[in-house]
């Protein structure tokens, strides 16, 4: 009978079910992982739920670093940081395939797999979002000097955004706010940065703020930049649409 | 000329004008230099470059592109702010530019700054005034962020030398592809002048490499490598002459970039071609598309155009059109081919041909395979075989070849502008060359251009 086991969608839930498949001793193509609950429940099928276990997870995570190198454990994290049901079963698949390789090292490059591509494409899904969103983020300013950012990104992206901007700004304080997901990200001037949730009972209203004397100055003359710099001539709004998604435009000042 | 002092004019103004003045300035790269923060002052460099925005004709914009003035005491007969236009003038104040710079940083509008300008007095003059507010950005409000600054030619080699080492990459503009052009249209700016300080900033650069290697902490001088700018379609060089220019400035004066810049007609001199369709977007897309293959795929200026048939083909990219030529090479067995050539085939590009060679280490793979791994199936289905297989039944066969490759509708950049389609009939000749806008008799062939370099 084939085993479901039902994870958390955190790094943590997921290499916890990872361990516990292994636990089962059970055939691979037998046990599946499943990030959330299941819809459709099917009628032949045990299901497990699975308590996230700090202990479990990091046996995990230190099999992936040590076989497989550092290269291909960070592409599962930011696989991981994806938005996409599939995710634990490629993860876990892709796991149990790359540690019978001759060559585990080189799991990332096996493409012709299909659960290495899956994991390739969600890496570069969040990957290249964050990337983007290091461009994409507008700081406005609050009175008190606080630097504060919206954002709404498919894949749950901040903590990878958090290391660049803390080294960019070590002088300041700022608030990165994933909307979508009741995230803030906090980085307190020359200090560490940490993320915190509404969960937590955190809660960080920039209505409760007004913004600084100069913030209207300022986002208008980059307004302004953004327009004039443009050539009329070459003006391609099918490109201009390719290459900077309507779904970020919402949250940058020279669209407003 | 009198310099009027603008001081009256609001910041809105200003950034205005001196934005609008620099906007033909193609580069906008900030890659190349991968440096941290030192843990004080505000900003840092990503090796890869960030894009922070996207301006209406599909150009990123990730450095605050600003003149420091646009008063010019040259007469270039191409650009909007020479001596004898009339348009508003306005210059900023050093204090003006670092203010602008660290808040637009700030709110991460921005990835650094790219100051040109125009020249006021002399070249010297108005450089050692760029020099002094980029001092006052590095050390007075400690921007650690990406810069780039236009060098104007004729500058004294010992301001060049103290500006790179506070900046991250130097340009100078080589304006026209060849001198003759250049004398032509821009009688104040020499080709000598031009080239002498790209040489001295390649030779910069390679000594600060070499003393980077002996002491850590040596100054680094220009660590973001230095780049070119030429205008297309102003005179009348034909591609094969722009893409050996090209390759001799990547070869001998190892620079990062040349950018090519479709010509946009904005002061209507009666020197300069009248473009009745718009700026050449298309030529301007297959010089890219050229530079491209010299830069990152191994090929020679000499293979893809020659004295005979000296321009691109309107209707194939030049990969396309290469491999169309050259069918004796085809086709290649994805699964033993080395990268070099299967980078050639049409339809794979650099990424997908390393994730082949990566891939077939864990086994052989088959054309479905590719076709998650990136490659363009419909492209390259001509000429590539794995495990010894074709595809389809096709055959390695020129007119069959293009015939099909041309009713895979090549993916352009923009829309009809710039260039024509037409329906295919059975007349159509592939090697099809625009209609010559220009009369003007060419230039006498290569010996001009390499000669200069």
């Amino acid at each position: 009978m084939e085993l479901y086991l039902i994870c958390e969608d955190s790094l943590e839930g997921i290499f916890t079910g990872i361990y516990e498949a292994y636990v089962t001793k059970r055939p691979h193509d037998e046990v599946h992982i499943q990030v959330g609950e299941e819809e459709n429940l099917r009628l032949f099928a045990e299901y497990r739920n699975i308590t996230p276990d700090p202990a479990k997870a990091v046996k995990v995570a230190r099999t992936i670093g040590q076989k497989f190198g550092g290269e291909a454990y960070m592409s599962i994290c930011r696989a991981l940081a994806a938005e996409d049901n599939s995710k634990g079963e490629a993860i876990y698949k892709m796991i149990a395939g790359g540690l019978s390789m001759k060559n585990p090292n080189d799991i990332m490059g096996n493409l012709a797999d299909p659960y290495v591509l899956k994991v390739f494409e969600l890496d570069r899904f969040s990957g290249r979002e964050t990337h983007l969103l290091t461009g994409f983020i507008r700081f406005q300013e609050l009175e008190n000097g606080i630097l504060y950012s919206r954002i709404g990104p498919k894949n749950n992206v901040l903590t990878f955004l958090m290391p660049h901007f803390a080294d960019r700004f070590p002088m300041e304080n700022f608030v990165i706010h994933d909307e979508k997901r009741g995230l803030y990200g906090l980085h307190p001037q020359k200090k560490k940065w940490y993320v915190v949730t509404e969960a937590e009972g955190f809660e960080f209203n920039p209505a409760d703020h007004t913004y600084s004397e100069d913030e209207a100055i300022y986002s208008e003359l980059f307004t302004m930049f953004f327009h004039t710099i443009a050539i009329e001539d070459r003006k391609n709004p099918k490109l201009h649409r390719n290459i900077l998604p309507l779904r970020y435009r919402e949250y940058m000042v020279e669209f407003k | 000329m009198q310099i009027r002092i603008s001081e009256e004019m609001s910041m809105m103004e200003k950034l205005g004008i001196l934005a609008d003045a620099a906007k033909y300035d193609v580069s906008c790269a900030s890659s190349g230099v991968d440096r941290k923060n030192n843990g004080s002052g505000i900003g840092n460099s990503a090796a890869g470059g960030i894009c922070h925005s996207f301006s209406a004709d599909g150009r990123c914009i990730s450095l605050l592109k600003i003149l420091f003035t646009n008063e010019c005491i040259y007469d270039c007969k191409y650009c909007a702010n020479r001596r004898t236009n009339d348009v508003p003038r306005a210059s900023f104040t050093p204090d003006e530019i670092c203010n602008l710079v660290i808040e637009f940083y700030r709110r991460n509008y921005i990835e650094g700054l790219f100051l040109s300008s125009g020249i006021i007095n002399s070249p010297d003059y108005t450089m050692e005034l760029i020099y002094q507010a980029i001092c006052k950005l590095r050390n007075q409000y400690l921007f650690q962020g990406y810069i780039h600054v236009k060098c104007i030619p004729g500058t004294h080699p010992d301001i060049v030398q103290k500006l790179g080492l506070v900046v991250d990459r130097i340009s100078v503009n080589l304006e026209l592809p060849t001198a003759q052009g250049l004398s032509e249209l821009a009688p104040n700016k020499h080709r000598k002048t031009i080239l002498a300080p790209m040489r001295q900033i390649q030779q910069g650069i390679q000594q600060s490499k070499k003393e980077l290697v002996a002491y850590r902490n040596a100054p680094s001088f220009v660590p973001g490598g230095q780049s070119t700018q030429m205008i297309i379609g102003a005179t009348p060089e034909n591609d094969y002459q722009i893409i050996n220019v090209a390759e001799n400035l990547y070869q001998k004066f190892q620079l990062k970039r040349v950018y090519y810049s479709a010509f946009v007609n904005t002061t209507e001199d009666s020197l300069l071609p009248a473009l009745a369709g718009g700026p050449p977007l298309l030529r301007e897309h297959r010089l890219y598309q050229a530079d491209w293959l010299l830069r990152f795929y191994g090929f020679q200026a000499a293979e893809l155009l020659s004295e005979e048939k000296p321009n691109f083909n309107i209707l194939l990219d030049p990969k396309a059109d290469w491999a169309l030529r050259h069918l004796e090479k085809f086709p290649v067995e994805i699964n033993r081919a080395d990268y070099h050539t299967i980078l050639r085939v049409p339809g794979i590009g650099t990424k997908s041909a390393e994730r082949i060679v990566r891939a077939r280490k864990s086994g052989a793979l088959r054309f479905e395979d590719l076709k998650k791994i990136g490659v363009v199936l419909k492209r390259a289905l001509y000429f590539i075989t794995c495990s010894g297989k074709m595809m389809y039944n096709t055959r390695i066969e020129e007119d069959y070849i293009t015939r099909n490759l041309l009713t895979v509708k090549e993916r352009l950049p923009f829309d009809k502008d710039g260039i024509t389609y037409k329906q295919l009939s059975l007349f159509d000749d592939v090697n099809f060359q625009p209609p010559e806008i220009m009369t003007r008799q060419l230039y006498d062939g290569q010996s001009v251009v390499l000669g200069q370099l």
